[in-house]
């Protein structure tokens, strides 16, 4: 052991990172080894079943859930991103000139092409 | 040395007219009525034929480096545009023909296939890893969407599910072993990493980055052990998407695989037509034993399937093993072959789709009791499907023998015996399944003896696949020399 501390080059800048590596990974696992080991176990019915706020559950956990929620939030993030772009584009509108415009013009179209299509398929009404 | 972006358009026009066409098929989607017409798959064989012409009329020359270095033009990654376009070309009839698309919408099916292919163009040029990710996952997408097109099937749900969490896992792994890459090198072109690691020390790092993109790209090409998804994904999703998965993706993964790991971790020796290892990291043997075991796993299982879709899966598996085999001999002629074989080997698939398409329009089915008396049934369907399936197996005077050829002599040719003897053997396991369905075709007395239609565009269609597969078994000259002419002109 001595001697391989001898080794062990205790200035490196990274070594503390090494200590808090260590340290990090020995909580993790130790913590959860702990809690098996000294945790009281009762297996029973209310145990068993699902966890509604203390509440007895009232439906069952696996409902089928709407993806009209998703869907806006996809097209939100897309539109979203597009604005992202556009930001340093207008800045630097003058600079880049007419290829920027056109290049712009080209990324706007295809994405306006994508929003009719959502349009048209119904993404953007609730009912 | 690296064109800017506005000079690069010019070389970019089969990307603009697949770009072009996915955005006329939206269009197209949204004022029509009748979204189940033909339309859009009238409109997709444009696009993709035109892709084709304008692929044809730049050529490479001696290939230009595009897009500030992002992606190449040159004769390799014409080849494979040609090469995918055409198979999309086929598989866009197929889809047409096809009773599982039969009642549905399908213009999405289209947009989806196109945008797989522009990845697929995308894939096979792509010299810089952050482009490269972006490809792959342009293939990936749509991919898993055509996968699950048949909504409210439960095999096609389960397909897209498995081939999405695959996927996912594999190109995480992947772009890990990139970032490793990047910040051992600096750099995110392929052609500087190279020049990095033929000059850097790094073994350990390098060894570990290399097994990691390995992992993405063999996914790709479905090689095993990275092979669990295709076999479920190939049975579940609609008949003619699985057919394109069969050589478009693969073929565009062999591509990367090429481009990549011979840009990397190799160097041409001018003049010599062979490759060294610019590193310790000896890839070669890591994808030789991957392919041994690719082909010997894929034909061994192939044996014990009933279903033609999942056989053609494994099949398909073990195709991808040969042809790995031209990938670790570190020789343009071991490319060559593996181009060749590509080529052959999208003629004889397909076909062998085409014709199980055809059937299981008629008997609803594709087990393969359901190909038994079909000899009788539909005679010209039935000696199609035994041509493909001798050509697959390697049969003399069928393409498949030729490809096979190419590839064991250039395996001998450098000395890598054992792995030559183990495709022999396996060619010789794969004419049992194989042998199987034609068996079941000519020589069983089927329960339902009433003849099979076959449309006549469906039997053109085999007529256009089968011819290429009788010629190119004895004049194979022309194709041999472009797959040649578009190695030489790799840009590196």
């Amino acid at each position: 052991m001595a001697g391989f501390l001898a080794t062990v080059d205790f200035s490196n800048p990274y070594f503390p990172v090494l200590i808090l590596l260590v340290i990090a990974l020995a909580m993790a696992v130790g913590f959860v080894l702990l809690s098996q080991a000294l945790g009281p176990k009762r297996y029973d019915r209310i145990k068993y079943g699902v966890y509604e706020c203390g509440v007895d559950p009232l439906t069952p956990a696996a409902v089928r859930v709407s993806v009209k929620f998703y869907l806006l939030a996809i097209l939100f993030i897309l539109f979203d991103l597009e604005v992202t772009f556009l930001y340093p584009w207008a800045v630097l509108f003058r600079s880049l000139g007419i290829f920027g415009f056109i290049e712009m013009a080209v990324f706007v179209g295809i994405l306006l092409v994508g929003l009719i299509y959502a349009w048209k398929k119904g993404a953007l009404e609730w009912q | 040395m690296f064109l800017g972006n506005l000079a690069s358009l010019r070389y970019f026009l089969p990307e603009f007219a697949v770009t072009a066409t996915i955005l006329l098929l939206v269009m197209l989607h949204v004022v029509t009525k009748s979204p189940k017409s033909t339309a859009s798959g009238l409109l997709s064989l444009l696009g993709v034929g035109a892709a084709i012409l304008l692929a044809g009329v730049t050529p490479a020359g001696a290939g230009r480096s595009i897009f500030e270095g992002m992606v190449a033009h040159d004769g390799f990654a014409v080849f494979f545009k040609v090469l995918t376009s055409l198979a999309t070309l086929v598989v866009i009839f197929m889809s047409m023909d096809s009773r599982d698309l039969a009642g549905r919408s399908q213009a999405e099916y289209y947009i989806f296939l196109l945008s797989t292919l522009l990845g697929m163009f995308l894939l096979s040029s792509a010299t810089d890893i952050v482009m490269l990710y972006l490809a792959l996952e342009l293939v990936s997408i749509p991919s898993y969407l055509l996968a699950g097109y048949l909504k409210g099937q439960e095999h096609s749900t389960e397909a897209a599910m498995k081939y999405v969490v695959y996927g996912a896992t594999a190109s995480g792994v992947m772009i890990y072993g990139f970032s490793i890459l990047f910040g051992l090198t600096g750099s995110t072109q392929i052609a500087e990493i190279g020049r990095s690691v033929a000059a850097g020390k790094a073994t350990l790092p390098m060894l570990l980055a290399a097994v990691m993109v390995a992992v993405g790209f063999g996914y790709k090409i479905a090689a095993v052990p990275f092979h669990m998804w295709s076999p479920d994904v190939y049975e579940g999703a609609p008949t003619p998407a699985t057919a394109f998965f069969s050589i478009g993706p693969k073929a565009a993964g062999f591509a990367v695989l090429v481009r990549f790991y011979y840009t990397v971790f190799a160097a041409a020796d001018p003049g010599t037509g062979l490759w060294r290892l610019t590193s310790a990291v000896d890839w070669p043997f890591l994808f030789a034993a991957l392919s041994a075991l690719t082909m010997t796993v894929g034909n061994l299982v192939a044996i014990k399937q009933d279903n033609v879709k999942r056989l053609l899966a494994y099949s398909s598996i073990a195709h991808a093993g040969y042809m790995l085999m031209g990938f670790v001999l570190l020789s343009s002629a071991g490319i060559e072959a593996i181009l060749f074989y590509l080529v052959v080997y999208l003629f004889m698939n397909l076909g062998a789709f085409y014709v199980v398409v055809l059937v299981s329009n008629a008997t609803l089915g594709e087990e393969i009791s359901d190909f038994t008396g079909l000899g009788s049934r539909a005679p010209f369907a039935a000696v199609a499907l035994a041509i493909f399936l001798f050509a697959l197996t390697g049969i003399p005077p069928f393409s498949g023998f030729i490809g096979k050829v190419y590839l064991f002599a250039e395996v001998i040719h450098r000395g890598v015996y054992w792995l030559a003897v183990v495709a022999a053997l396996n060619s010789v396991v794969s004419l049992y399944y194989y042998a199987r369905i034609v068996r079941a075709m000519f020589l069983q007395e089927p329960k339902d003896a009433s003849a099979i239609p076959v449309p006549a565009i469906s039997g053109a269609m085999l007529a256009l696949l089968a011819a290429p597969t009788l010629i190119l078994g004895v004049y194979w000259e022309p194709v041999a020399r472009i797959a040649a002419d578009s190695v030489r002109m790799l840009v590196f």
